[in-house]
């Protein structure tokens, strides 16, 4: 363990060279929640009309959280970068470290991604708190729980992102497949809450991996309470350990139809 | 076969490889063709070489382009599994104890970085020695006699990213001794380098073979890499083991030629002389290969007539002319 931990340090201190950089990316955010605040102003004509159990701070604050989450995670880089892994063969010069490839790859993710998620939280809560002039009702308990669960969610996520970048093993372009991770976080995730959508397909939502990497941390920010917590975090720890599995899995599977050409 | 014995720490026994290559016709015609019936070509890249090395050689382990070289050493540290022989490397088989086996070996791959490049070279090693599970205070003694024994004290705290080549891959053979393996693969450490910046790594590499006795698999190009480090070298053509010889035999007895360049008072005429053949003759100029299978060298001299001779420079064949007439017989 320690020595993912060096890597996760290693990461980070790395990134920290291109702070500035980092911080420039983030302008899209902001004007992300521009829109998002006078969307939602429009249609809550008095802001203290409830829609679907939300306020409009509570769903301004729900976007804020959910898009933190993900440009924090800057998935569409980290699918490109263990593509091309797997296609130039760099994926090799890891195989021949003591390490395992999939949790290198995750802990390194994770270290550009809490740089990136302390800037951007930042960013949204300043940018929240200007906009709307309060937080929703916060404890140090809740604070806490939601922190854990925008761990877990982010863990979840990048193990979600190594696996189909992995899927390079066995195809030649993984991205088609990422574009639509991507949009069905973005649909399904980001913008509107799961009771947004119809009864019917609630619980589908619910219980798919896009509640434990989106919705879940936001709801609890929100909304938190103690119950929703346990079930939150229980979801998130089954979806932990099966993308664990399944990646690991993937990972095993493709390495052995590891062809490095050439040098 | 060189090196069988008890010191032996890598022992190749037989060993295939064997890659399954699409095909696919020219033009439009073709692509379609190979979506609805792709071809494949099987590549045999190694076929059935076994060898062994023993600890503290430097071997050069080389071929041409395509001749399975690099196949061989990714089979030898893990990276490709083989498809029939076996492989001891220092007790373990690359391809089931590949983590294992990744504490005892070093690998340096001139094309790649290993190297996090925004980081300095002293903060790569640490995390070097994070990942090789040693402890700090071992780590810091350790890069601290690298760093004399490499000469890093100039750029130990300059970001990677902004260190010239030589620095960069003096940096990346460091970073890979810093767990103090046994054996060391160098895949052309030297490619891309200036003639001086070469003779550096060359003479980094003998001190560290000698220091710590790191058993050296060496591929490279550079023919000067191989005569400067090697004792031993390993020819591979079109998968299979073409030489397998001492450097010095290679060099004297290979080929049995040597070539005299000589500076006459009067012309000779060595046209149609069994042994000799004249590579170059202008004026009072000549350029001898002589066949030492057929003539002695003071049977050459003695046609030329020692009172005739002003200047006399005797050599071996260049080993690059050697090394590509293996090559080429190789090719036949």
């Amino acid at each position: 363990m320690k020595k993912y931990l060096y890597i996760f340090k290693s990461e980070l201190m790395s990134n920290l060279q291109y702070i500035f950089d980092i911080s420039i990316g983030f302008i899209s955010y902001c004007i992300l929640i521009y829109i998002f605040l006078n969307l939602w102003q429009y249609v809550y004509s008095d802001p203290s009309e409830i829609i679907n159990g939300y306020t409009m701070k509570q769903m301004i604050w729900y976007v804020i959280i959910t898009e933190i989450l993900w440009m924090s995670l800057s998935g569409r880089k980290y699918n490109r970068k263990i593509c091309n892994d797997v296609k130039t063969g760099n994926i090799a010069y890891n195989i021949i470290k003591p390490y395992n490839y999939v949790e290198y790859s995750l802990f390194s993710h994770l270290g550009i991604t809490t740089l990136r998620f302390i800037l951007v939280t930042i960013l949204g809560i300043v940018l929240g708190f200007i906009f709307l002039g309060s937080f929703p009702e916060l404890t140090v308990l809740s604070i806490i729980g939601v922190l854990i669960s925008c761990v877990l969610a982010t863990i979840i996520n990048t193990l979600i992102i190594t696996s189909l970048g992995l899927i390079s093993f066995y195809i030649e372009d993984t991205s088609p497949i990422y574009w639509v991770y991507s949009k069905l976080i973005l649909v399904l995730g980001t913008i509107f809450p799961i009771e947004y959508f119809p009864k019917i397909i609630q619980p589908i939502i619910k219980y798919s991996p896009i509640y434990a990497v989106s919705s879940a941390p936001a709801k609890l920010f929100v909304d938190f309470s103690l119950i929703t917590f346990i079930e939150t975090i229980i979801i998130q720890i089954v979806y932990f350990l099966a993308c664990l599995g399944i990646t690991h899995f993937i990972y095993k599977k493709g390495v052995k139809k590891l062809n490095v050409n050439g040098g | 076969m060189k090196g069988v014995g008890s010191m032996a720490v890598i022992t190749v026994k037989k060993l295939s490889k064997v890659f399954k290559v699409k095909v696919k016709e020219k033009g439009l015609k073709g692509s379609l063709k190979s979506i609805i019936k792709p071809k494949y070509n099987i590549i045999k890249a190694v076929k059935n070489i076994s060898f062994s090395v023993d600890k503290g050689e430097i071997i050069a382990f080389i071929g041409p382009n395509g001749a399975g070289k690099s196949t061989s050493i990714k089979m030898m540290t893990g990276i490709l599994f083989p498809d029939n022989g076996t492989i001891d490397i220092l007790g373990l088989d690359p391809s089931k104890d590949r983590k294992r086996l990744a504490y005892s070996i070093g690998c340096v791959f001139g094309q790649k970085e290993q190297l996090w490049t925004h980081l300095t070279p002293y903060d790569n090693f640490k995390f070097f020695g994070a990942i090789y599970d040693i402890p700090e205070s071992i780590v810091e003694k350790k890069i601290e006699e690298l760093r004399e024994l490499f000469e890093l004290e100039e750029f130990i705290n300059t970001p990677v990213r902004n260190l010239s080549l030589g620095q960069r891959i003096r940096c990346e053979i460091v970073a890979s001794l810093i767990h103090e393996p046994k054996i060391l693969f160098l895949d052309e450490p030297t490619i891309g380098l200036d003639p001086v910046v070469k003779e550096k790594i060359r003479t980094l590499i003998k001190r560290m073979n000698k220091e710590y006795k790191t058993t050296v698999v060496l591929t490279s190009h550079d023919i000067s890499d191989i005569e400067k480090l090697c004792k031993r070298v390993i020819i591979v053509n079109k998968g299979q083991i073409v030489l397998d010889d001492t450097m010095d035999n290679l060099k004297y007895h290979y080929l049995n030629k040597k070539i005299i360049d000589v500076k006459m008072k009067e012309k000779v005429n060595l046209d149609d002389v069994e042994g000799i053949n004249i590579l170059k003759d202008k004026d009072y100029n000549l350029k001898l290969e002589v066949d030492l299978k057929k003539k002695t060298i003071s049977d050459a001299i003695n046609l030329l007539n020692i009172d005739n001779i002003i200047d006399i420079n005797i050599s071996n064949i260049p080993l690059e002319e050697i090394i590509s007439q293996i090559y080429k017989d190789g090719d036949k």
